[in-house]
């Protein structure tokens, strides 16, 4: 098994925060426990997203560094598994 | 401010165990012509009565000195106007007012309250006895009622006026009976607290804590009369503090400027000012940090669901988000007893250090964020200056801070 690092940033801008941001931080208490050391989750002030309509519409997040709009736990996860080849 | 002094006033209150209602009653204003009007009632009994009595007293008193009217005769008015108790025949409610002018020069006039105590902070705090004059009014002892006919008895009421000029670092305690009286017919105090152990425990709290605030001073001493009473108060316990000192700077800067130009001066704002430094918005901050070539990082520790996490810059005491941060403010300034109060989050730290603060200075950048006026988002998103002058305006009229708004 790899020991490849996905670096999840998640947006706590206040338009990301009110739409459902505040969840998202807590992405550590969801991660399943063979992932636990491969993830790195970060938080970050408001990243922009939400000003320009063709991003999409928050709550934002980027795991390494794609996009992921109206961002949930599990379409995180999804997104994660995708990145460790592991789903 | 008072030149180079700030008068901060702070006090604390705990009502007699079981009742509703505070009898004590302390208020405090700033009249137009910058002089700071205290006053501190206590209604005679507890409970609402009481609390009307008090309430009543404190307003009229605080509103004759405003007027300038002299203080024997707002006495005189004051002790014909209160209600009579229908129990014990007499109308009464204590009181010690304190005019405070723009030189600093503090007038007061006690009538039976505990005598307030003065501390002067030289090398080692010192307790002060300013000479005290006494002032005569008759009052109403009671009503007799025979047969129609009712006379009214007069007993002399006796006030104290004292007056002297603050130094800075100079500290006024006021407090009520139910402070004194604390533990009354306890083992520990038979005879309850009393002013001489009062006096010794505000100066170890005063040599342990040099800088302690008047809000924490007034907090500590109830605190401590609570304890004699076992937490049951048995009466009400009211401490008020007046502290005169060396202003202490806040600036908090929130919402980018309508115009990219200004984004520098902004940050030279802010690494340039003396004192606690706040950002309020995630744009905010970035601008600041890429202007002064700074990181930020969010905190991800003990989060809070209901506010956005801080972040922690070089520089900046506190990192927050802007708008729901701002707005939880702005509702713990307006009910300050809610339990939200001791939670532990960027809105009850932000909440704190304004209140800690004697000079606060907003910078308020005017840029609307589109992406909050999309109507999907909930209603309280409000707009940034709109919030700014709702907070402004309670520190400045109910915490007595002095504000300055500047729009960028």
């Amino acid at each position: 098994m790899s020991e490849t690092i996905v670096k999840v940033i998640v947006c706590s801008g206040t338009a990301c925060y009110v739409m459902g941001g505040s969840e998202l931080l807590l992405l550590d208490d969801h991660l399943p426990a063979n992932w636990k050391g491969r993830v790195e989750l970060e938080g970050s002030p408001c990243l922009g997203y939400c000003k320009d309509k063709t991003s999409g519409k928050a709550p934002f997040a980027l795991v390494d560094g794609e996009l992921i709009p109206q961002a949930t736990i599990p379409e995180i996860l999804r997104k994660i598994g995708e990145k460790l080849g592991d789903r | 401010m008072n030149g180079d002094i700030f008068i901060e006033v702070g006090h604390f209150c705990c009502k007699k165990h079981g009742q509703g209602a505070e009898g004590d009653v302390f208020l405090s204003r700033k009249t137009d012509d910058g002089r700071i009007i205290s006053v501190l009632s206590d209604g005679l009994g507890s409970g609402i009565k009481a609390g009307v009595l008090a309430t009543l007293t404190a307003t009229m008193a605080a509103k004759f000195v405003a007027e300038d009217m002299p203080p024997r005769k707002a006495a005189r008015i004051i002790m014909k106007t209160l209600p009579v108790c229908k129990e014990r025949g007499i109308s009464y409610a204590t009181f010690t007012l304190v005019d405070i002018d723009r030189q600093s020069k503090v007038k007061s006039i006690e009538y039976d309250n505990p005598a307030y105590l003065l501390f002067r902070h030289t090398s080692e705090p010192v307790l002060l006895e300013p000479l005290k004059r006494d002032l005569t009014v008759l009052r109403p002892l009671g009503s007799h009622h025979n047969s129609g006919d009712s006379t009214t008895r007069l007993s002399q009421a006796v006030m104290h006026y004292s007056e002297f000029f603050a130094k800075p670092g100079d500290r006024l305690v006021l407090f009520s009976d139910g402070v004194s009286q604390s533990g009354m017919g306890s083992r520990a105090y038979p005879l309850g607290w009393g002013i001489p152990r009062i006096q010794t425990y505000v100066m170890r709290l005063l040599q342990e804590t040099s800088d302690i605030s008047a809000r924490q001073l007034a907090q500590a001493i109830v605190k401590e009369a609570q304890v004699h009473d076992a937490y049951q108060a048995k009466d009400d316990i009211t401490c008020a503090v007046i502290y005169f000192r060396k202003p202490r700077r806040l600036l908090l800067i929130t919402g980018p400027s309508i115009e990219h130009q200004r984004d520098t001066e902004m940050a030279q704002l802010f690494r340039d000012f003396q004192g606690t430094k706040i950002l309020c918005g995630g744009t905010t901050a970035s601008i600041i940090a890429r202007e002064l070539g700074r990181t930020i990082k969010v905190n991800l520790k003990n989060l809070d669901l209901r506010i956005p996490p801080a972040s922690t810059m070089d520089g900046a005491d506190l990192v927050t988000e802007g708008i729901i941060t701002l707005g939880k403010v702005a509702e713990l300034l307006e009910s300050p007893s809610t339990t939200d109060r001791y939670r532990v989050n960027p809105a009850t730290q932000l909440t704190e250090l304004l209140l800690n603060s004697d000079c606060i200075e907003f910078v308020v950048g005017t840029k609307i964020n589109e992406a909050h006026q999309d109507p999907t988002m909930p209603v309280e998103l409000e707009i940034r200056r709109n919030i700014i002058k709702r907070i402004a305006r309670l520190l400045e009229e109910k915490y007595l801070k002095e504000i300055q708004i500047r729009f960028i």
